[in-house]
């Protein structure tokens, strides 16, 4: 004999019926719904140490990943169903579409809507972009039009007439009612439709494969959702050869912990369950009256003195009083719906008019608390699961992370350096050995870590994470497990497949960067050697300085990490080699380009000064050639002096010298204000301080005409724009000094905006390529 | 309507809607709270409308039915009501409507002012009696709460919040003793099942004459939001330009939609302090501009054009009330009024032409 039960997912009192009616039919088979090939996960999954809610996780093997989720929460009717079965020992079997079948249709759909996309991209009509919407809505319209006749909203709608049920026959009467409802408010829209007669069918054959198996008079209760009773009844089972015809894709399958709030948003069924711990609440109410007839705990106290609870934890005062008189309210609300128990929805609103004195803002912290709350499921060790998934769980206990697996966000803050308070080298080590696991989570882009921006910038040895947990940092986990069977090798596999795929030498860079995060001595000399590789064909100077900064920072700071730098050694010098030789060449550049340049001279110029390995001769060389050439772009010729005045390589002598010439007579105004520009760049206080050279930036601008002082007046205007006003007024200073003026008069003039007047006199201006 | 409307102002409004309320009567079905004259559900009818055994109940209070609902829930539980809201929210109209369903007599009101004593709310004495025959039942003069606890009502008390503290607080004892003590004649009134209170308070007079914590506690709060989109508004707005325009016998035809709209639009925008479509900030000005005000403005509107005008309401007369209405404080409000028409009115095309014209013109 076949019993169907219909059910809401995630009800309450379904879970409590179905426990019921389970008692008193004692069935041989408890046939579920939920994907068949998923069968062999449930005696973990109704373990007594899995702390729900958990869920049943199955994913494709190939790119790009689709997943399927089934989660469940205490209150769940078929988890209550599964471990009545298990406690019984009867035999339990999940009845639906192999999750396989499930995932090849999703790998369709999902084809099918970036086809539509496509074809949308091509027709931009509106016409085409409202068809479009209507396929993406199909699975909300069922519930809308439900909502729109009912006249209220459906988590209300459903818990008024189910959820509180007084007894098992009234559950299923209503439960099969609402799933007829809901059969016909959703045959027109056809895809969704095509698939639910597909399942049915499945469905049927397992029903009919149970069947042929159990002895003659055994008993066999089907749990599955209310919406398909009508349709397991009539319909024709599936036959073999058919079930040989379905798609399929090959996929994996596996347990995994799931939230509260994430149960709140994307429950994995249609309809939401928009207030778990509310429901959570109900059902501990249902289990409690069940024990004790006459207790007179109801989930209306329960609730309003949650919120209440709540709101005098965090300063709210709420009275006994309040808290009865908004049951009162809320059983009045409930009677003018004709029902005898308030819902949710009544509850809250008894709330906020009793305990938040009208404004919904006074407890929306509590009502989030209350109803959705923080609660998280954890598998023990040994169950069901992707390595990597046992790996991480691993990992955190080793470094004692797992206070962190939160659903609130926490900070950890690690000092990398060496513990010497303690005695074992694990546990001298243990903040960098997190730190190397989480760089790795981060590689994998595993949302349980954010990396958090510290103020501290020359602070190697500290850093700052956000830690977090959530039922998607779980699934990218078990996404990540198709890269690798730990974190460590997962992470590595990634920045290789992403090393392999760099072209420039700022990824590779960026790579070198990221393994010595993640602690992975051998990708970091793969990605050096690599980089060496392209370093001999790439002949580009930025490059080469962006690759250089990685480097020379690696080299300084890797051994706070533990990396071995000897191998870094000959590449960075080889590589700032190389800079010698292209410097000249490099220069000759225009000025769209000579930023970069400049930004790379610099870099290469600071590893020079940081790493005391590195023989400068050459570069210093170099910079003297390419501070006294004449066929380069002047801004990098004045950049090269300014570093050589810093460094002290040339006088103040040879700087009046240099000046003079590049300042002198009948040289353009463009290039004579651009090599200015470039020397401005660097130690302005040694440039001040020369009242040589203001003499003859002054002389050289009284000797330009009225048009070429204007295309200079670009020039230096950019050149002292970023100059404190201060700087600009010890240049006034300097040239009172020489004009013989009141350094008061010129700093005023000197530091004063722009006025738009003054600009419109530029309209005409032909700025050509100064811009 | 019944001929007396050239009577009097004004009616109560279960004078006004009385029909309505004989037709809820006679309808009942729900079991009926003590004291009361229809069942809750009936109530919520009468407010927020339906049919009723083929005669239509014109909805009162638009907008927001779970707000009715919590208000009649919270009076059927016998807790005090507290309705308050920004000026113009219907408030005093919700609070007249509810008594008037729930009791059929909306007229035991106590207007609380500044000048507000405690005898009013409990009870004072006529003198030349009190004199002549000493203290004596028929000498005392009884407040509307003492009449709605002897006859198991409800009783009003408007702007609660403009009263001293004092006063306020002999509420605290009435509604928590729910019973008041004449001492001069050795005698206790207990309150009849039934008796109860809504009073409405301002938001604009916050912290004139703040509730005490102890009262606060004995009402259930309710806070009346303004419209929550123009939809709504504009219902609101059209459906009781309709009900003045026929107590007040205007001899004009109503506003067309597109006046309607356009008022609406203007107040929301000057309101919220920017426009409807959220891309323009507008300045706010100082008056308050209320879903009430756009009524009585437009109302005033066909009063112009009835006695002076051809019965059509033009956007000239619009214009003038537009300008009283808005223009409150010379110098902040005509400033905001002016930048507003030349930012947002005169670059609403066509249809805005007209009223912004006319608004020009007065500035």
């Amino acid at each position: 004999m076949i019993h169907y039960f219909g059910i809401r997912h995630l009800s309450p009192a379904g879970a409590y019926y179905v426990r019921e009616f389970l008692n008193q039919i004692q069935p041989e088979y408890v046939l579920v719904e939920g994907g068949s090939d998923l069968t062999s996960l449930l005696p973990d999954l109704t373990r007594e140490d899995v702390i729900l809610p958990a869920a049943i996780m199955a994913y494709s093997e190939t790119v790009p990943i689709q997943t399927l989720l089934y989660p469940f929460a205490e209150y769940s009717p078929e988890y209550q169903a599964i471990r009545w079965g298990f406690e019984n020992g009867k035999i339990c079997r999940l009845i639906d579409l192999p999750s396989s079948v499930f995932l090849a249709f999703q790998e369709k759909k999902a084809e099918r809507l970036a086809n539509l996309t496509l074809k949308e991209e091509m027709a931009e009509e509106a016409g085409k972009a409202e068809e479009k919407e209507e396929e993406l809505t199909e699975t909300f319209h069922v519930y809308d039009e439900l909502e729109k006749v009912v006249g209220e909203d459906q988590e209300s709608y459903w818990e008024r007439r189910f959820e509180h049920c007084s007894n098992c026959a009234q559950y299923r009467e209503a439960a099969q009612e609402y799933g007829r409802q809901l059969r016909e408010l959703s045959q027109d829209s056809k895809l969704e439709w095509a698939e639910t007669l597909l399942r049915e069918r499945y469905m049927k054959y397992e029903i009919e494969r149970a069947q042929k198996e159990a002895k003659r008079d055994s008993e066999i209760v089907v749990v599955t959702g209310a919406f398909h009773v009508d349709g397991l009844k009539t319909t024709e089972p599936m036959t073999k050869e058919e079930i040989k015809m379905l798609p399929s894709l090959p996929c994996k399958s596996t347990l995994m912990p799931y939230s509260y709030f994430r149960l709140s948003r994307r429950s994995g069924y249609g309809a939401g369950n928009k207030a778990p711990g509310y429901y959570e609440l109900l059902w501990n109410v249902l289990q409690e009256q069940a024990i004790f007839p006459d207790s007179s705990t109801s989930a209306a106290s329960e609730y309003l003195c949650a919120i209440a609870d709540y709101q005098r934890n965090y300063g709210h005062m709420v009275s006994s009083a309040e808290v009865i008189e908004a049951i009162r309210l809320s059983n009045a609300l409930a009677a003018m719906k004709n029902s005898s128990v308030p819902v949710l929805s009544d509850l809250r609103d008894a709330a906020i008019t009793c305990m938040g004195h009208g404004h919904f803002s006074e407890i929306s912290m509590a009502t989030a608390f209350v109803e959705i709350g923080s609660k998280i499921g954890s598998l023990p060790d040994g169950v069901s699961r992707t390595l990597i998934q046992e790996d991480f769980y691993r990992q955190l206990k080793e470094l004692k992370l797992e206070k962190y697996r939160t659903a609130v966000a926490q900070n950890l803050e690690l000092d990398l350096r060496e513990n010497t308070r303690v005695k074992t080298e694990k546990a001298a080590f243990l903040d960098l050995n997190r730190s190397f696991f989480l760089h790795r989570l981060l590689a994998l882009n595993i949302s349980f870590v954010k990396p958090q921006e510290r103020r501290q910038d020359n602070a190697t040895w500290a850093e700052s994470f956000v830690l977090q947990w959530t039922p998607e940092a779980e699934i990218q986990t078990i996404e990540a497990a198709l890269k690798g069977d730990t974190v460590e090798l997962a992470a590595a596999a990634i920045l290789q497949e992403k090393l392999e795929q760099s072209k420039t030498i700022a990824e590779v860079a960026d790579i070198i960067d990221q393994a010595g995060l993640c602690g992975m001595p051998k990708l970091l000399l793969a990605a050096v050697s690599y980089l060496q590789e392209l370093s001999v064909d790439s002949v580009s100077l930025p490059e080469i300085g962006t690759a250089v900064e990685h480097l020379s920072g690696v080299i300084r700071y890797g051994t706070i990490r533990h990396i071995d730098s000897e191998p870094l050694k000959p590449v960075i010098s080889q590589m700032l080699y190389r800079a010698c030789l292209i410097l000249l060449d490099s220069c000759q550049c225009n000025n769209d380009v000579v930023e970069e340049m400049i930004l790379a001279i610099d870099r290469c110029n600071n590893a020079f000064k940081q790493l005391d390995f590195l023989e400068s001769d050459n570069w210093e060389k170099e910079l003297e050639r390419l501070g006294d050439a004449d066929n380069v772009n002047m801004q990098t010729a004045g950049f090269a002096t300014a570093i050589l005045l810093e460094s002290g390589k040339i006088s103040q002598e040879a700087l009046a010298v240099q000046t003079q010439r590049r300042l002198s007579v009948g040289i353009p105004a463009d290039l004579g204000a651009g090599w200015f520009e470039g020397l401005a760049k660097k130690n302005r206080y040694l440039l001040i301080a020369s009242l040589n050279l203001w003499r003859n930036l002054s002389d050289y601008i009284d000797t330009l005409d009225e048009e070429e002082f204007r295309r200079a007046l670009v020039f230096l205007r950019r050149a002292f724009s970023d100059f404190s006003s201060g700087q600009k007024c010890e240049i006034g200073e300097n040239l009172g000094e020489i004009w013989g003026l009141n350094k008061e008069e010129i700093s005023e003039a000197v530091n004063q905006e722009v006025k738009s007047e003054e600009i419109t006199g530029l309209d005409e201006f032909d700025f050509g390529d100064l811009l | 309507m019944s001929e007396n409307k050239v009577e009097f102002q004004r009616l109560p409004a279960e004078e006004q809607f009385k029909e309505e309320l004989e037709v809820l009567i006679s309808a009942e079905k729900d079991p009926i709270p003590s004291g009361w004259k229809m069942s809750p559900k009936s109530v919520l009818t009468y407010v927020d409308g339906g049919i009723v055994k083929g005669k239509k109940i014109t909805p009162k209070y638009l907008g927001n039915r779970r707000l009715v609902e919590i208000c009649i829930a919270t009076l059927v539980t016998d807790r005090a009501l507290l309705l308050i809201g920004e000026p113009g929210t219907a408030k005093s109209w919700l609070s007249e409507h509810l008594v008037a369903a729930i009791n059929a007599d909306s007229t035991k009101v106590i207007q609380g002012t500044a000048g507000t004593t405690e005898e009013q709310i409990r009870y004072s004495w006529n003198y030349a009696m009190l004199i002549t025959q000493g203290p004596s039942k028929e000498a005392m003069l009884k407040s509307p709460v003492y009449h709605a606890m002897e006859t198991g009502t409800i009783a009003r008390f408007e702007e609660i919040s403009r009263c001293a503290s004092e006063v306020q607080d002999a509420m605290i004892s009435l509604l928590s003793e729910k019973r008041i003590s004449v001492p001069e004649l050795s005698y206790e009134l207990p309150a009849k099942k039934g008796f109860s209170v809504i009073a409405t308070a301002n938001t604009r007079d916050k912290g004139v004459n703040e509730m005490s914590a102890a009262l606060k506690r004995r009402f259930n709060i309710v806070v009346l939001p303004t419209p929550k989109d123009i939809q709504t508004e504009k219902d609101i707005v059209k459906t009781r330009v309709a009900q003045l325009a026929d107590n007040f016998d205007l001899k004009a035809e109503l506003p067309s939609e597109l006046l309607v709209e356009q008022v609406v639009t203007i107040f929301r925008e000057l309101r919220d302090g920017m426009t409807l479509d959220g891309k323009q900030k507008v300045k706010t000005t100082s008056s308050v501009l209320s879903t009430a005000e756009a009524i009585s403005l437009l109302a005033n509107s066909m009063a112009l054009a009835a006695s002076f005008g051809d019965g059509t309401i033009t956007e000239y007369d619009v214009a003038a009330a537009l300008q009283g209405a808005i223009v409150k404080d010379e110098g902040k409000d005509a400033a905001a009024w002016k930048e507003y028409l030349e930012n947002v009115l005169k670059k609403r095309g066509a249809e805005y032409r007209k009223l912004y014209k006319e608004c020009r013109e007065l500035n």
